[in-house]
């Protein structure tokens, strides 16, 4: 079975004056229909240059991006993308939001409209239709966004950190919707985290990536029972793997941690 | 206050607060003007000045309604309202149009845009010869001053606009494919309702300024030379009613723009 999404080679330089920086070495990768993948890495680790080059926003690199097997460079309508910062349109209620891609590709009012009313609903935003982002919390206007990019109904989910600006307890329960949503749709999505309690609750596989230039370090499947929620917290062996994954992720976190005091002091 | 209003209203939970604070405000709105009257006949009536000079609001009141009557004052009302509107219809469409050129390219904003910024705040008056010179005694001169005026803070504040749209919108949109016509319309135009409003705000204003300070200065027609001329035969009343009408109309012009050229939704309302 070819994978939905294949990432092959993929890496990338970044070119300044004093010369290159490279940010990733080949990876590659093979995530398959329905698959939760997490990447986790410390800041620096390439982890969002990776996220930008499979969502089709950075077009310069090596290597190649492969959605059911055909390779694609740039933005594809198969890969939907949600950020880490404020993306809601202000000037939009929450369902003009939602329906927003399917304005743009041209879908009828009526239907846009009664397609966005489902996903809201999923998102469990029913009721919220008509309000405005700034009437909305922050988790809120992160659902919107999260029902915007599956209205476009991308096969694969690309979320860049989309809980980092968010409060602990708000985080936990976004987590429960998206494996919600992950679990109705049967949603293939790739999840770039700092988070390893996060990466670990979502994931069938968590990346561990590693300090510039990022490469995987280890690929941790995670065997824990779906359904899940974050009840799942408490369990014995989640405890187990996001020890392992610490113990993993300690050494080149601290890796980036002296490069950038090193940069502060020198 | 309207604010916590029309945010209350549209989350359908009105606050308990909000008719009580609704009416202290007004009342002290009402107040601050009946304390301001107060103060202008206290001030006309004592003595300190001219005689004449602050006349009683009644007699403001009642050379308002002469002229409101008069067949000249409505000519010469025409005439300015004329100036006014074409000098910002040009100001506010050039304005916006090199706003978007600056703003839209790093290296023509990095050129141009320094000579906007400090030519700006000079009072375009300085043009007003120049300007004679080029267009002569009449509308023409008046119009392309205060088009002048209002063309500086309509291209900057456009300028702006362009460059502070949130980039992770642009993002969203080129994740959903969007074309660059979908783009314009779609993300960049709602974006930038904000900085235009101001522009027109501003833009009013000055074009009105404009417009009056070259009728003052060399002119046979329009409100600033009629009130000139109550000026010269010491009609105050009818001068200050001359001026209380410009008040209105600008204020009444930014109402306009205020409640027309707005986002939908709450946001708009507290930026």
């Amino acid at each position: 079975m070819t994978p939905v999404l294949r990432i092959k080679d993929v890496a990338k330089t970044f070119w300044t004056p004093n010369g290159g920086v490279r940010a990733l070495e080949p990876i590659s990768l093979d995530i398959r229909q329905g698959e939760f993948i997490s990447i986790i890495g410390p800041s620096g680790c390439g982890k969002s240059t990776l996220m930008n080059i499979v969502g089709g926003l950075i077009e310069e690199y090596e290597g190649e991006v492969l959605v059911d097997g055909a390779a694609v460079r740039g933005c594809h309508k198969e890969i939907g993308m949600v950020f880490q910062e404020e993306s809601t349109f202000p000037w939009r209620t929450a369902i003009d939001n939602v329906a927003f891609p399917l304005e743009a590709a041209g879908v009828p009012r009526h239907e846009r409209l009664k397609r966005a009313r489902e996903l809201l609903k999923l998102v469990g935003l029913d009721g919220f239709e008509q309000r405005f982002p700034s009437e909305l919390s922050g988790g809120m206007r992160q659902r919107i966004a999260i029902a915007r990019t599956l209205a476009f109904q991308p096969r694969i989910l690309l979320m860049d950190e989309p809980f980092a600006a968010l409060d602990e307890q708000t985080r936990l329960l976004l987590g429960d919707k998206v494996l919600q949503i992950q679990q109705e749709l049967n949603q293939t999505t790739m999840l770039i985290t700092h988070n390893i309690a996060e990466a670990v609750q979502l994931s069938d596989r968590v990346l561990i990536m590693t300090f510039r230039p990022g490469r995987i370090l280890r690929v941790v499947e995670i065997d824990l029972p779906r359904p899940r929620s974050s009840k799942l917290m408490g369990g014995e062996k989640f405890g187990q793997y996001v020890a392992a994954i610490w113990e993993d992720l300690r050494d080149e976190a601290s890796k980036g941690l002296q490069e950038m005091e090193g940069a502060r002091t020198g | 206050m309207a604010v916590v209003e029309q945010v209350a209203l549209r989350s359908g939970v009105r606050p308990a607060a909000a008719p009580a604070a609704f009416w202290t405000v007004t009342r002290l709105r009402v107040a601050a003007i009946v304390v301001i009257f107060a103060l202008w006949e206290i001030a006309g009536s004592s003595g300190f000045f001219y005689s004449g000079v602050l006349p009683s609001s009644l007699l403001i009141f009642k050379a308002f309604v002469g002229l409101l009557l008069s067949a000249s004052f409505w000519f010469h009302a025409g005439v300015t309202g004329f100036e006014v509107a074409a000098a910002f219809v040009i100001g506010i469409s050039t304005g916006a149009l090199t706003g978007l050129i600056l703003g839209a390219n790093r290296y023509t904003g990095a050129v141009f845009e320094p000579f906007l910024h400090y030519l700006a705040p000079t009072p375009k008056i300085v043009f007003l010869p120049i300007l004679l010179i080029l267009f002569g005694v009449g509308v023409g001169s008046k119009i392309s001053l205060g088009a002048i005026s209002c063309f500086f803070p309509m291209a900057l504040s456009v300028a702006a606009g362009v460059r502070q749209v949130n980039p992770v919108y642009l993002r969203v949109g080129r994740t959903f494919n969007l074309t660059r016509l979908q783009t314009v319309r779609m993300i960049y135009l709602p974006a930038l309702i904000p900085p235009i409003a101001s522009g027109l705000r501003i833009g009013l204003g000055i074009s009105i300024v404009g417009c009056l300070m070259s009728e003052i200065k060399l002119s046979r027609a329009g409100l600033g030379f009629s009130a000139m001329e109550y000026y010269r035969i010491f009609d105050i009343p009818s001068m200050l009613a001359v001026l209380v009408f410009i008040f209105v109309c600008a204020a009444a012009g930014n109402v306009v723009i205020d409640r027309y050229v707005r986002l939908p939704g709450p946001q708009t309302a507290r930026a």
